[in-house]
This record gives C-alpha cells, sequence and structure tokens, in this order.
C-alpha cells in the first residue's frame, strides 16, 4: 500500500454534530470519513454539498470544500462545482425529505446526464430538523405530526426510483453495518458518472428505536452470484418486501456529462479561438 | 418629400419572409454605414402565423423605431390587421400590397387620405416568374422599395448574396432575380405618384446586433465560464449565442430543468471560482429568488439576467414591460444586497453585462441585469470601434480577490473589513478550505444563530453597497441642465425619451432627462445635481403600477427640491412613442406658468 498521507483527522472538522445521540447519520459520516482515507483524496480536492435537514448538516463536519445551501438544491449545486472543475470529487449529501420531496425534480436529470458525483440519502422516513413530520419515504399508516390519522401516501422507493431513472451506479447501505458501509461509498465515490447510495440512518428521536431493530432484522447483503448490471434483476432487488438487500444494486458504465462537455470545447477549439473581440465579425451586415 | 430618415413596415404571414426581408434591408442599410433599428412583432404561433417587423433608418442616429410608417408593405391584409394599433401611418404615407390578397378593399382600417399612394404589386408574380418559386416574393418586393424609394441598392444586392451564402448558387441567383425583377417592374410598370423619397451619403460600415446578442457578447467579453439556464422568451437568445461561443473559449452552457436548477448551478459554479450567470425573464426570476438569496449570503458573485416580458404569470411574453423592477431590488426573503443594472439600448446590454461581471467579482455578490423584451429582441446598428474604447467596459476584468499566503494561515473566508469585502478561495485551493452557507454564519464560516454574529455579518454584506456608491456614477443626461422641467425614467424607455426631449428643446421648450443605469444600490448625487434647477418632473415607466416613482421617493424628498412629480406610464406591449412623451413634455410645460 501507498504512503497514507491523510488520516481521518485531515477529513474531520472541528464543528461537533449538532445530530441527536443515536442517530443514523454519525454513521454514515464516519464511513464516509474512512472512505476518503482508503481513496486518500485530498481535503481540498473535495467539495460536499447539501441542502437543508438534520443530514444537509454533514458537509460542516468535514474538513474539506462544503456548501450548505438551500432545501432541495443539493443536485444542482453540485452539478455547477463538478461543471466548472471536473477534477474536484463532488459529494451530495441530504435526506429523504431534501432529495424526494423538495428535491425530487433534479435527479433524474443529474442521473440521465450521468454528472460524475456521488450522491447520499440518509433516509430515515421522517422529517427531523423540523422535528417529525411525514416525509416522502414515512411508511403508510404511521402517525407524524402531519399525519395525525396515519400517513396515507405511498412512500418512494429509492432504489426502484433511481434504476428507473437510469442512475449509473445504485447502492444501499446501513448506519449500522459500517463495514459495508465503508466499501459501498467507496466505490460510490470511485464510480465514473452519477453514483447514488440510499443510507438506512434511522432517527432514535422521532422514528423510535424499533426503526433501528426493524431494519436491523430485515437487512441482507445481495445474493453472492448477483450481477449489478442486470436491469431487471435489480428492479427485484428493489421490490423485495422480505429483506432489504445492502450492496451496489445496480451499474452501468456510459459516458459522463464532464468528457462530452469537454468533447465539445474540442470540436470548438478546432473552428477556432479568436480574440473575443474579432468576434465582432458575427454581426457585419 | 426626401428625407434621411425613413420608417418601413412590413406586415404578413410567417412563410411570407418578413422577417427575412427585415433583417436584409438592416444588414444593407448598416454596410451602407447608417444607424438603423428594427423592431419584429409575432403572434403566438410557433410557425406561421402573422408577424411584422419595422425597420428604420438614417444617416443621423436613431433611438426609436419611429413613430409612424413612411412606408407600409402589407402581403395580407388580414395579417396586417393584427399589427394596425403597433404600425402607425404618416399621414404622407405610401402602402405597397401584394395584388393577388383577396380582401375587401372597404375592410381595410385605413382613412381614404392615407391610402392615397397605395400600390399594388403582384409580388408574389414577380418571384414566381423571376426565380420559379413565390417564396422569393420577400425579395422581390425588396427590388420594389429600393427602386421607388431610393433605399440602399448595392448594398442590398450584397446582402441577398449573404443572406443566402451557402445555399446553392442557383438559389442565390434566383433571389438576385427576383430582386432585380422588383425593380424592373417599378421602372416600367410604376408612374411614382408620392413623394417619399430616401436620401443618404454612404458612410462607413457599422455592424448589427440584437440586444440579447450583446448581452451575451458582453458576458463573453467580460469572461464568462459558466452558463446555466432554462428556455423562457424573451431571454433565450442569450443562451443560444452563449451555447455556441462559449464552450469556445473553454467555457460550459448546460440546459438546466428548471430554473430553481439553473441558477443553483450557477451558485455552485461560482462556488467552484467561476464567472458564472444566468438569463431568464420574469417568472423565471420568481423561481430563482431564493437562489439569489443564496448568492447574497453566500458571497457569491452571480450575474442574472432578466428579459423582462409583460404581465404577471404568463401574460404575455412575447412582448415588452418594465415591471420588474421591485422584484429585482427588494424581491427576495431577508436582507439580501443584490446590485441591480438597467441596460437603455442594444449597446447598453453590452455595457451593462461587461460592468454586471465586474461588480459581482470584486464585490462578492449578485448583480442583476434589467433589461426587456423591447431591447432584448430588437437589432440596431453599432460603430463596430465603439467595443475598443469603453468607457464601462473594464479594460481588466478582475476576479475576486483571493487571500494571501498569511491569510490562508488562519483563513476566515467572511472576515469582516472596512469596505465588507473579503478575499475568497474555491475548491482546489490548498489550504483555503471552508464551508460556504445560506445559513447564517461566523466570519469562519461556521453555522451560528448568535443574533449578534447575525447583526455583524448582515452589516458586514450591506458595507458593500457604501463603497460601489463611492465608485460608481451611471447614469446618462439629455438636455440643458437649466431646464426646469425634467423626465426621469430608465431602461428601454430611453430612447423615446432622449428624442423626445432633443425634438422639445428644438421647439423652444427646455426640458432635461435623466437615465440612471444603476439603480439600486441608489445613486442619489446624479440626481440632486439634476434636480437643482427643476421645477417638475415627469416620470416615465411602462409599467401600470408606476413603482419606479414610488423607488425614487423613497429616496428623494423630491418636496425639499420645490419639486412637483407627475407619473406617465403605461402598461407594456407596444413601446411608447416619441409623439406619446413629447405631448407630455408640452403639457407639462405649459403648466408652469399656471
Amino acid at each position: 500500500m501507498d504512503e497514507v498521507k491523510y488520516s481521518l483527522k485531515d477529513y474531520k472538522s472541528d464543528l461537533k454534530p449538532i445530530w441527536c445521540p443515536g442517530c443514523g447519520d454519525y454513521g454514515v459520516l464516519n464511513a464516509l470519513m474512512q472512505a476518503l482515507v482508503k481513496l486518500q483524496i485530498p481535503p481540498h480536492q473535495m467539495a460536499i454539498v447539501s441542502g437543508i435537514g438534520c443530514s444537509s448538516r454533514l458537509p460542516g463536519y468535514l474538513n474539506t470544500y462544503g456548501f450548505n445551501g438551500i432545501h432541495g438544491r443539493a443536485i444542482p449545486l453540485a452539478t455547477g462545482v463538478k461543471l466548472s472543475n471536473p477534477d474536484i470529487k463532488v459529494i451530495a449529501v441530504g435526506g429523504d425529505g431534501d432529495g424526494f420531496s423538495i428535491g425530487a425534480g433534479h435527479i433524474p436529470h443529474a442521473a440521465r446526464k450521468n454528472i460524475d458525483m456521488t450522491y447520499i440519502v440518509m433516509n430515515n422516513n421522517i422529517y427531523g430538523l423540523t422535528k417529525g413530520q411525514a416525509s416522502p419515504t414515512t411508511p403508510v399508516g404511521e402517525q407524524t405530526k402531519t399525519t395525525f390519522y396515519g400517513n396515507m401516501d405511498e412512500p418512494i422507493n429509492p432504489i426502484r426510483m433511481m434504476i428507473a431513472y437510469k442512475a449509473s451506479f445504485v447502492a444501499r447501505i446501513f448506519s449500522g453495518d459500517p463495514k459495508n458501509a465503508i466499501e459501498v461509498i467507496t466505490q460510490a465515490i470511485q464510480h465514473r458518472g452519477f453514483s447514488f447510495v440510499e443510507a438506512l440512518s434511522p432517527c432514535p428521536t422521532f422514528r423510535g428505536v424499533e426503526q433501528f431493530k426493524l431494519i436491523r432484522e430485515k437487512v441482507r447483503y445481495l445474493p453472492e452470484d448477483y450481477q449489478p448490471t442486470d436491469e431487471v434483476r435489480a428492479f427485484d432487488i428493489a421490490n423485495d418486501n422480505d429483506f432489504i438487500r445492502l450492496g451496489v444494486i445496480y451499474r452501468q458504465d456510459r459516458p459522463i456529462y464532464t468528457d462530452i462537455v469537454r468533447k465539445m470545447q474540442q470540436v470548438s477549439e478546432k473552428i477556432g479561438k479568436p480574440e473575443i473581440l474579432d468576434l465582432l465579425k458575427l454581426f457585419e451586415p | 418629400m426626401a428625407s434621411n430618415n425613413i420608417v418601413i413596415g412590413i406586415a404578413g404571414s410567417g412563410g411570407d419572409g418578413v422577417i427575412s426581408a427585415g433583417e436584409i434591408l438592416v444588414n444593407a442599410a448598416s454596410s451602407d454605414g447608417l444607424f438603423v433599428f428594427m423592431l419584429k412583432s409575432f403572434g403566438a404561433q410557433i410557425r406561421g402565423g402573422e408577424s411584422s417587423v419595422r425597420v428604420r433608418m438614417s444617416s443621423e442616429p436613431v433611438a426609436t423605431q419611429g413613430d409612424k410608417l413612411d412606408i407600409l408593405v402589407v402581403f395580407s391584409w388580414k395579417d396586417y390587421l393584427k399589427f394596425q394599433s403597433e404600425m402607425l401611418l404618416e399621414d404622407h404615407v405610401v402602402i405597397l400590397s401584394d395584388s393577388e390578397d383577396s380582401f375587401p378593399e372597404e375592410n381595410i382600417p385605413i382613412s381614404a387620405n392615407k391610402l392615397k399612394n397605395w400600390y399594388k404589386v403582384p409580388f408574389n408574380q414577380l418571384a414566381t416568374d423571376a426565380a420559379g418559386t413565390s417564396l422569393a416574393k420577400n425579395i422581390a418586393m425588396l427590388g420594389v422599395i429600393s427602386e421607388l424609394f431610393n433605399l440602399p441598392k448595392s448594398a442590398l444586392e450584397k446582402s441577398v448574396k449573404k443572406k443566402f451564402s451557402g445555399k446553392r448558387e442557383d438559389i442565390i441567383n434566383k433571389n438576385l432575380s427576383a430582386l432585380k425583377a422588383g425593380q424592373n417592374y417599378v421602372k416600367k410598370e410604376i408612374e411614382k405618384k408620392d413623394s417619399v423619397l430616401f436620401e443618404y451619403t454612404p458612410g462607413d460600415p457599422r455592424i448589427v446586433m440584437e440586444g440579447n446578442e450583446a448581452t451575451a457578447f458582453g458576458a463573453l467579453y467580460a469572461g464568462v465560464e459558466f452558463y446555466a439556464g432554462y428556455p423562457i422568451t424573451p431571454s433565450t437568445e442569450i443562451m443560444h449565442w452563449l451555447s455556441v461561443y462559449l464552450p469556445r473559449y473553454n467555457g460550459v452552457v448546460i440546459q438546466m430543468e428548471d430554473e430553481l436548477a439553473s441558477i443553483n448551478a450557477v451558485v455552485g459554479a461560482s462556488f467552484a471560482g467561476r464567472k458564472a450567470m444566468t438569463a431568464t425573464s420574469g417568472p423565471g426570476i420568481s423561481l430563482m429568488s431564493e437562489g439569489i438569496g443564496l448568492a447574497s449570503m453566500a458571497e457569491l458573485p452571480i450575474v442574472v439576467v432578466n428579459v423582462q416580458r409583460g404581465g404577471p404569470s404568463t401574460g404575455i411574453p412575447t412582448k415588452t414591460e418594465q415591471a420588474d423592477l421591485m422584484q429585482a431590488i427588494w424581491g427576495s426573503h431577508g436582507d439580501s444586497p443584490r446590485v441591480v443594472i438597467a441596460p437603455s439600448d442594444v449597446e447598453d446590454c453590452f455595457d451593462c453585462t461587461v460592468l454586471a461581471f465586474y461588480i459581482a467579482e470584486k464585490y462578492q455578490l449578485p448583480v442583476i441585469v434589467l433589461s426587456d423584451a423591447f431591447i432584448g429582441q430588437r437589432k440596431e446598428s453599432i460603430n463596430p470601434n465603439r467595443f475598443r474604447d469603453l468607457k464601462y467596459g473594464f479594460k481588466k476584468i478582475n476576479r475576486r480577490i483571493t487571500p494571501t499566503e498569511k491569510e490562508l494561515e488562519d483563513y476566515h473566508r467572511f472576515k469582516i473589513t472596512k469596505n465588507g469585502i473579503s478575499p475568497v478561495t474555491w475548491p482546489g485551493m490548498e489550504k483555503g478550505m471552508y464551508q460556504a452557507a445560506g445559513i447564517e454564519h461566523n466570519e469562519k464560516g461556521f453555522p451560528s444563530s448568535d443574533v449578534s454574529v447575525h447583526a455583524r455579518m448582515t452589516k458586514k454584506r450591506w458595507e458593500k453597497f457604501r463603497e460601489i456608491k463611492r465608485e460608481f456614477s451611471f447614469e446618462r443626461l439629455y438636455g440643458p441642465d437649466d431646464a426646469e422641467l425634467g423626465v426621469i425614467a430608465w431602461g428601454s424607455t430611453k430612447g423615446a425619451v432622449k428624442e423626445a426631449v432633443a425634438r422639445a428643446n428644438a421647439n423652444g421648450i427646455k426640458v432635461q432627462a435623466i437615465i440612471p443605469q444603476i439603480l439600486y444600490p441608489f445613486l442619489i448625487q446624479p440626481f440632486h445635481d439634476f434636480l437643482r434647477h427643476k421645477k417638475r418632473v415627469i416620470f416615465v415607466e411602462m409599467a401600470y403600477a408606476g413603482a419606479f416613482r414610488r423607488y425614487l421617493r423613497g429616496f428623494i424628498r423630491f418636496g425639499d427640491f420645490g419639486v412637483e412629480t407627475v407619473s406617465y406610464r403605461q402598461t407594456g406591449g407596444a413601446p411608447f412613442t416619441v409623439g406619446q412623451i413629447y405631448d407630455k413634455i408640452v403639457e407639462e410645460y405649459e403648466k408652469k406658468d399656471a
């Protein structure tokens, strides 16, 4: 192994998380930092971008470049960063409300454009920062502060949605399984293209300790012979109601947006790059 | 009546080549060094439908489209009806219509005295005979009017060639035949009974630009590196132009899924150290408001162009209005400083965009360029040399300041400084890591809900305004300083105001106009100077609710200057005519002795 230049302390900021004790986001933050140590990405070459929510506070806890933007807009913000400087590793993070409710309109576009970034959604099935309202992944029948008579909305299945959007890398981790989480996040960051990681991240404060137990009981790894390139099989895994499968569920290699931009610039460069004021010729009658 | 100033209107269906004819005419006049102004107008149809174009050409500078037409060309009377209110006619107007048009003459809504000089010309037939296709009828028409009114003929031939360059040789030749056929038709068949004749001396060629092109070109000149946008009329030409030329300079143009995404991508690009912009229209700005607030809070330079259109909601998207002023200045949550600049003509679109980048980068805040459909989609001929010596086109466009090595040792991204500007890093810069945030933060960039931090940081962000006010003065004045009557206007109404003021002063009515270009922060001194001799001022704006007058009253106590204010405003759609404003000036001038 090469010399380890960056260790955990290089990625960790001085800021103490505002998260509640037992929050799953601690596990995700930790797994992310471990993955960064494994990958040895220089902190100044990284941008962690987020929207609003408990989990969107994550960038502040890392000693990298970070941007805690506005609710639901982590993906376009990250798109702007990545296309401006393709050398920067860009990771967008957030919660199920930020990503699948207010920001849901952006996901298919980042996926189809195959923007080279990693998007980690810490899914806790609830709005935590605003203290306990229904989220797009809250199960049917659950009582929350905004669903007194029980949640009536069919929850979004993030994995199925992402496969349908042709996200080129779709994976699931559990905050309670750090070893697998580190491995999957590492692969997600290494993936060329839009990589999505659903992080099951329980909220003991608003969903009780039962949520953690329930996930613990239901999680399984993918079958040994599993091939993530098989889209039909990936949908089966996503639809599985008996078990929650962890690992890389779907992946596909296809051109990334920055390659396309570079190609466009090369074509343009062949045509020529005159002094800007020479472009006045274009306006000659 | 020979004149060096002529206004031509052409109305027809999309298939008649109305706009192409206008463009060819504009190019011909510009290559002969004339001052040209061209305005297009469309119905709502995507293709086909009615369209009209108005071309004014003169050997003297022109600031408007001209109030009334000297020449009206009608391919179809049915289409003309849609533009009747936009195409007012001089009493001496010469009308040329297609002789094949079966529209009943008694239904033509033009008074008999204006139909004196009416030629019915077989445009269709001329084209079919000469070019083998009726498609060339717009070119045949150009042949007719160039012969009849002495328009630049050889330049016209050159422009026709250029228009069809890249096409097969025979297509060029067919169109040239159609042009000739039109000219010959006049020589053989028309006995000129009207007196309209254009007289001019050719000068050095001028270039032709549309306002939106000038904005895009200005952005490129200012060094834009990233553009994200979503199509919206009447701004989209800016994105069209940049999507061709920006990649050549290693820039990125990306079409996003909506305006929310566009503004956030632009903010992200700015965070990554790039000069970034977007362009949209009023409804798009509504969606971008939160993102503009983010740029203000995170102190990131961005340029946002609003090419205003008419009405709230969908409104009349193809028509102009000036009703987004308050949205630009105050349209936000929280106290969020942004600079608002308003171009007043095509050249200004270039200047204001260049200035916008300069201010955004230097002061690290959002700058809104408040253009409108009237400027954005019209063409003007411009002296190409003016771009080489720019008063407001800063030779050196600064990028935002970065920290020194020493400052990086204990880097405070949002360090409180005297002028509110703190050195900024971006991803990739070693030791410069920081958290950009929409959440209130301390100088280091860490989140804080401490009210004293909020007070300090808010003040810091607004401190930039003091410096901006010191650095700039950007307004235009027309007419004598000692006039007692004043006109205050902004943006695209400048042209009509300028010509009306010139006409008034020529007629012995003393009046002075002031057109501020930087609208926010409000630069008060030029107004104090302006008001020194004024007794009465007229506010001219194309906005029903008169936001501009209310806005200025927030800064200037007109009563303290002994100045009475009058509002002259109308809803958008058709731009003001010079006559309208002139009449208002006369009306208010006559009140002075009352």
